[in-house]
């Protein structure tokens, strides 16, 4: 039973940045022993409060007590010292160094005084791993090592800290089902030794699988805060959101037509040269829907590079409509019908620092009535961006406006004006979805059922399970490069979760 | 899993090449004995054998090549290849004429001389790239060293006070650099060529204002002593080459091997080190554990230019005893050549400076041959360097924050 | 908003290229902060700040901004100088524009090749090779006849700028070398190449006196015609026209054309260029290819219009490549900033020169220096922009503020 007495309060917690109250007058406790969860959409304010505590971040008003103490952070320094640990969504880790000299950082064990005493360093980490059963080498080095064990050492670097506070910013998003439970072990076993855990997370699930309270956080606003006996995922994602989702899509049956995107053996490697996709086959026919269901991390941004000319193929091919594409540059396969909705709208989406007109044109840049013999005509081109704007709804914006002036949603309906408007025979989403409120979502949602019912081929890779269940005709689950499994949408979270760990129940397709 | 540490460490014997890596090795090694047994004091006369042992060697980097070792196979193929032609060449030449050139002692001396400045500034700039700071005003930080050290020298009557003024002007410097590059968050790039235009009218400018266009007087200015190590003569049998090449350094000459080895530890046994190449490599994950990223890059490059000013001080007062307008002459990027030839370590750095300084040492011998021939052995630095950057023989890897401005949350 | 990540969170993938940063970031900042205060901000304060060092060393710095100012004939635009002054302020002012002319070319060598998201500092190596050509072609094609020979000349040595500077954009484009590092080397390398042409010995070296390191003189009949002044005492030729030319292509290039909006696209944001379809290392090659072409016409204008030879010396004491750097950052990039960027920096280096600075006002040789210093300084305050840009916001949050405090 944890103890009632908080080691942590957040009083009034106010943080504004330019355009925005990121944190409005939060209050925010935590009590010996427990883990708390922290909810909310993304930009709801989390990781902002978080890194407050942290020392990242000085709030603009407000007060933090630390065992009854009123503390005020200026950096990360102040809060190690208060005994706070914070693992990081993106991880603060040193690729090329090994887990020692990344766990000592800082605080490193000297001979003479002088000296970085390396024996020293790997014997104290190897212990400390060794006492909460982490299977890990001190002398790797992070960028040998699993994203779960990379987590572990960042977990072990606020253990070598000593801190009693530890701070888990979206733990899971990088993890797979069975590695996230062995997580909530170990946040066991932390609190079995005397620790208290803020969990920051948007999945319902995992919040009422782990936490003993719950805060919920919408839009920089404390909403609620209810220990978990009583709370359901329903009332969650209503204080969540604001209301009831509805997270079912309208969908008219369609019969799939031929098929247009097809990948026979295909295999690729990443960046490091190693393989990431093995030996993949799978076609997406006319009119259907095919998602792609996987942890992050586990071939799906490869696939996707090849399957629209990014990369190159290992071995295998792609055939969009008829034709043979293996070995086309990315411009052919633009120029063959498919059309691509990157993961990363602000990166690789748009060119931020361009008007929408001429992001609107990113493809139609070298086709009359934007050009013609390779001139250019800026009037033309913003003529058309007009009509483009209007058709798609986007707005906040007029032709001239630079695209990183819109918010996500109209910046993904920018994206999906460029793309659908070329009538492609194939459309790769990846991600859609990622980092939009909910009415963008929806929007988003409608728009690719509505690009299904015009007959396109449609791949959509996610990492959301609930976004794959409701907009697929056919589920396929990628595991460590290769395709595990095929579900028709009536499938379960459950059946579902156990093929993307590359279990052994291969649904019959 | 967690076995004790200590018992994974590397020996030093486990570190000596096995396998392909030896072969390759042993394939440089026949290269550049190619060309080594066609000059004194060996003077093999027959071309025969400077073809014979490349060829050897050629044939190591390939089976090297074809076992997975690209780096030093392909060095140990260009190198034999080099050595071929070379030892072919001087198989060609009088052998009056070759001992004339080839005197081992006076080109390891002089090899020495012209390494020292740039071994200063290729330690310095590993200061600041490892800590994420692009510096390609080596140049003119190394500039301002030359100068005020001369000046200080000559006004003050004492070199100690000479190095001391090179030492502050070159932080000085390299402190406008820093706050430009990491306070304000300006392109690195810009900044050090800022900083090179800099030195080259600060110094211009106030060297004509104090001595006009007489320069600096041809004497009584303080200098830099030598380091006589007579004794280094009486040494059995290598006496005589030893005492040539070791025996009357500059001082300053040992104080780069000093700072060269204080970088290393520095740098990779210590916990400075360690927080130092953070910074260079991920500064938020620096910043998270309570490192200040900002404090450690002041240092760092400030460091740079003072150990660039170090390297200045030595071509003014060490090395000449005068000074004349933009006397550095590009050395400060020679350094940045071989920092990055280095592959940023302070041993590769310093390699690369030893194979530029001897390569400069040659080209001042080799007008005997050929006058233009020995200018276009001037560009052979910066034709290496561009080479390693084009990954042709192994491709020098940067820290990965460099020259990314830190904004701190 | 809070949750996104800043650009030094993310360590960049681990390859050469990543040197230093794409100059991406901060081009959009410098595009997106047009406008002429900075720029004109940061030349006052370097005027300002050179000012105080002449007025530190003894001299007065009013008197001398007066005399460079003279010196550079830009009084010939004031209708009250007239007589002898006026024929004086139209030499200087002639010879203003033949430095002028380069700087515009050696400038718009940098500002394309970051218009594409890359840092060609090696503007002076492109030159160099430029100029060797076009000595080259002078002197060695003698038999060539008039106008053609002068063609060929600019053309190759076009095409030589654009090889030295293609050089680096390939292996930009192929092994992702960092352009900084490579156009760096590649300077070095043709400033070697060219003390050794010349030189004693050289291959272009003249066969009058093999103690000079200088080349022979190019073929008169390959020389530009002079359309200003005298052609014996160096008056303005038409590559001043070419120049200005070159500016319109530059500006006609980027904003009307497709390789202008790819080269612009990949600028910005080479990711987002290749998702779209667009070949970023193939762009990267043209850039720098099309940057090379304006630095080495610069160098053939130059042999071609009035120095007509070159020595080793010219090419070790040459820093108009360099320049280039401070006109295309003071110019923004622009083709209108980059030709009065040019001016100031011609004014102001032929200003300070020996031939044109009175030594009773201010000695000549201290002026070259103070010619440097300014450009350090305006390149660093360039450079330090997010300064001046926040001081600039800061004021008028200021006066939105105090807006606020009046009552409605």
């Amino acid at each position: 039973m944890p103890d009632e007495t908080p080691v942590l309060e957040m009083r009034g917690i106010t943080k504004r940045f330019p355009g925005i109250v990121a944190n409005d007058a939060i209050d925010f406790d935590l009590r010996k022993g427990e883990v708390h969860a922290l909810l909310g959409e993304n930009g709801a304010g989390k990781s902002t409060l978080m890194n407050i505590l942290y020392g990242l971040y000085t709030p603009d008003e407000g007060e933090i007590l630390i065992r009854g103490e009123r503390v005020v952070m200026h950096s990360p320094r102040d809060a190690i010292a208060q005994g706070i640990g914070m693992v990081h969504q993106h991880f603060m880790l040193i690729p090329v160094m090994t887990v020692a000299e990344n766990v000592v950082l800082a605080d490193e064990p000297r001979t003479g005084g002088v000296l970085l005493d390396y024996a020293e360093a790997e014997k104290r980490v190897g212990e400390l791993a060794q006492r909460f059963k982490f299977a890990i080498d001190p002398h790797a080095t992070i960028q040998s090592i699993s994203v779960a064990q990379q987590q572990r050492v960042e977990i072990l670097k606020a253990l070598y800290r000593e801190a009693d506070i530890l701070i888990l910013d979206e733990p899971t998003a990088v993890l797979t089902p069975q590695e996230a439970t062995e997580l909530f072990d170990i946040l066991r076993a932390l609190i079995a030794e005397g620790l208290s855990v803020i969990f920051i997370s948007h999945k319902l699930d995992e919040v009422l699988q782990i936490s003993d309270r719950i805060t919920t956080l919408r839009r920089g606003k404390h909403v609620e805060t209810i220990p978990r006996a009583g709370a359901t995922e329903e009332s969650l994602a209503t204080a969540m959101v604001g209301r009831e989702v509805l997270l079912e899509v309208e969908k008219k049956p369609v019969e799939p037509g031929e098929a247009l995107l097809r990948a026979e053996h295909l295999s690729v490697l990443d960046d490091r040269g190693l393989p990431a996709v093995r030996d993949v086959s799978f076609e997406v026919c006319a009119g259907e829907i095919v998602g792609i269901a996987g942890v992050d991390g586990n071939g799906q941004t490869e696939l996707i590079d090849a399957l629209t000319g990014l990369s190159r193929i290992e071995s295998g091919r792609v055939f969009v409509g008829e034709d043979d594409c293996t070995g086309k540059t990315a411009r052919e396969y633009l120029d063959e019908g498919v059309g691509h909705i990157p993961e990363d709208r602000q990166r690789r989406g748009l060119v931020l620092d361009f008007t929408l007109a001429e992001n609107l044109a990113l493809y139609a840049y070298r086709q009359p009535p934007v050009s013609r013999f390779g001139w250019l005509s800026p009037g033309r081109m913003v003529d058309r961006a007009r009509g483009l704007l209007e058709k798609y709804d986007v707005r906040g914006g007029s032709p001239q406006t630079r695209a990183s002036a819109l918010s996500g949603g109209n910046q993904q309906k920018v994206v999906l004006a460029r793309e659908v408007e070329r009538d492609p025979k194939v459309l790769v989403a990846a991600q859609p979805t990622r980092g939009l409120d909910v009415g963008a979502i929806e929007f988003v949602h409608r728009r690719l059922v509505e690009e299904r019912g015009e007959g396109r081929a449609i791949l959509l890779v996610s990492f959301e399970l609930e976004e794959i269940l409701s907009l697929s005709d056919r589920i396929l689950v990628i595991y460590e490069g290769r395709i595990v499994g095929e579900f028709p949408p009536t499938v379960t979270r459950e059946e579902l979760g156990v093929a993307m760990l590359g279990g052994t129940r291969e649904a019959a397709a | 899993m967690t076995a004790p540490a200590a018992a994974v460490r590397p020996t030093l014997l486990d570190r000596l090449p096995r396998g392909a890596r030896a072969v390759a090795w042993a394939g440089i090694l026949l290269g550049l004995l190619a060309f080594f047994v066609a000059l004194p004091p060996i003077t093999v006369r027959s071309p025969v054998v400077p073809f014979l042992l490349g060829l050897l060697g050629i044939a190591a980097g390939i089976w090297a090549l074809t076992r997975g070792v690209r780096r030093l196979g392909w060095s140990a193929i260009v190198l034999s290849i080099l050595g071929i032609g070379l030892g072919y060449l001087a198989t060609l030449s009088g052998e009056a004429k070759l001992s004339g050139v080839v005197v081992w002692s006076a080109l390891l001396a002089a090899m020495l001389r012209f390494a020292t400045p740039l071994t200063f500034a290729a330690i310095g700039g590993m200061f600041s790239e490892r800590s994420g700071v692009v510096n390609i005003g080596l140049e003119g930080m190394m500039l301002m060293g030359a100068f005020f050290a001369i000046l200080a020298a000559d006004k003050l009557n004492s070199w100690p006070l000479g190095i001391l003024a090179a030492i502050v002007a070159g932080g000085l410097t390299a402190l406008i650099h820093a706050f430009v590059s990491i306070q304000l968050r300006a392109d690195q790039i810009v900044s050090g060529t800022a900083i090179n235009f800099l030195a080259l009218g600060v110094t211009g400018y106030f060297f004509i204002d104090t001595y006009g266009d007489q320069g600096t007087p041809g004497s009584g200015i303080p200098r830099i002593p030598e380091v006589d190590l007579g004794f280094l003569g009486s040494v059995p049998r290598a006496g005589e080459f030893l005492e040539a090449v070791f025996g009357h350094l500059n001082l300053m000459i040992w104080l780069s091997f000093l700072t060269l080895i204080v970088a290393y530890v520095v740098m990779f046994k210590s916990p400075i080190g360690l927080r130092i190449r953070s910074v260079g490599e991920h500064p938020r994950a620096a910043d998270t554990v309570g490192i200040s990223v900002y404090l450690v890059r002041y240092l760092c490059v400030m460091v740079s230019g003072m150990l660039a000013a170090l390297g200045g001080a030595y071509l003014s007062i060490g090395f000449l005893g005068s000074f004349n307008e933009n006397m550095t002459a590009g050395r400060g990027f020679i350094a940045l050549a071989a920092l990055i030839f280095g592959n940023w370590r302070p041993l590769g750095a310093f390699g690369a400076a030893l194979l530029f300084g001897f390569s400069s040492a040659l080209a001042q011998r080799l007008p005997e041959y050929s006058t233009s021939g020995a200018v276009l052995f001037q560009a052979l630095p910066y034709v290496l360097t561009l080479i390693a950057v084009a990954g042709v023989i192994g491709r020098s890897i940067p820290p990965a924050a460099i020259g990314r401005p830190y904004v701190k949350q | 908003m809070s949750d996104a990540p800043s650009d030094s969170e993310v360590p960049g993938p681990r390859h050469g290229g990543d040197y230093a940063p794409s100059v991406a970031e901060r081009l959009a900042l410098y595009q997106r902060a047009g406008g002429l205060v900075t720029p004109l901000l940061t030349t006052v304060i370097a005027f300002f700040i050179g000012g105080v060092v002449v007025a530190a060393t003894g001299h007065n710095p009013i008197s001398t901004y007066k005399g460079i100012f003279e010196g550079t004939g830009l009084n010939w635009f004031f209708p009250w100088v007239s007589g002898t002054e006026r024929v004086v302020a139209e030499f200087n002012l002639q010879q203003t524009l033949l430095v002028t002319t380069t700087l515009i070319l050696t400038g718009l060598a940098v500002a394309f090749a970051f218009r594409c998201g890359m840092f060609n500092i090696g503007g002076q190596g492109q030159y160099t090779v430029g100029a060797i050509t076009a000595v080259w072609v002078g002197t060695v094609w003698a038999d060539l006849p008039g106008i053609p020979h002068a063609i060929i000349a600019i053309v190759l040595a076009m095409l030589a700028g654009a090889v030295w500077a293609g050089i680096a954009g390939i292996l930009k484009a192929t092994v992702g070398a960092h352009e900084v590092i490579t156009t760096i080397m590649l300077n070095w390398i043709a400033y070697w190449i060219g003390t050794y042409a010349f030189g004693g010995g050289g291959p272009l070296q003249n066969d009058a006196n093999k103690s000079v390191p200088i080349s022979s003189d190019v073929d008169p009949d390959a020389r530009l015609p002079v359309w200003w002044g005298e052609e014996l005492l160096q008056g303005l030729h038409i590559g001043f026209f070419v120049a200005i030319a070159a500016l319109v292509v530059y500006w006609f290039v980027l904003s009307r054309t497709t390789l202008g909006y790819e080269v612009r696209a990949v600028g910005f944001s080479p990711e987002a260029a290749r998702y779209g379809g667009i070949n970023v290392a193939r762009n990267y090659f043209l850039a720098m290819a099309i940057s090379g072409v304006f630095a080495g016409l610069g160098g053939a204008l130059d042999i071609l219009g009035w120095q007509f030879r070159l020595g080793s010396l010219d090419i070790q004491v040459s820093q108009i490549g360099f320049i280039g750097i401070a006109v295309a950052l003071l110019g923004r990039n622009t083709a209108i900033g980059v030709g009065f960027a040019a001016l100031l920096f011609g004014a102001l280096l032929y200003g300070t020169s020996t031939r044109s600075l009175d030594p009773d006002v201010f000695p000549p040789e201290l002026a070259g220096n103070l010619t440097l210093m300014i450009q350090a300084l305006v390149l660093l305050f360039v450079g330090a922009d997010l300064i001046v840009i926040y001081l600039w916001s800061l004021r008028r949050k200021l006066r939105r503020s105090r807006l606020a405090e009046v009552p409605a």
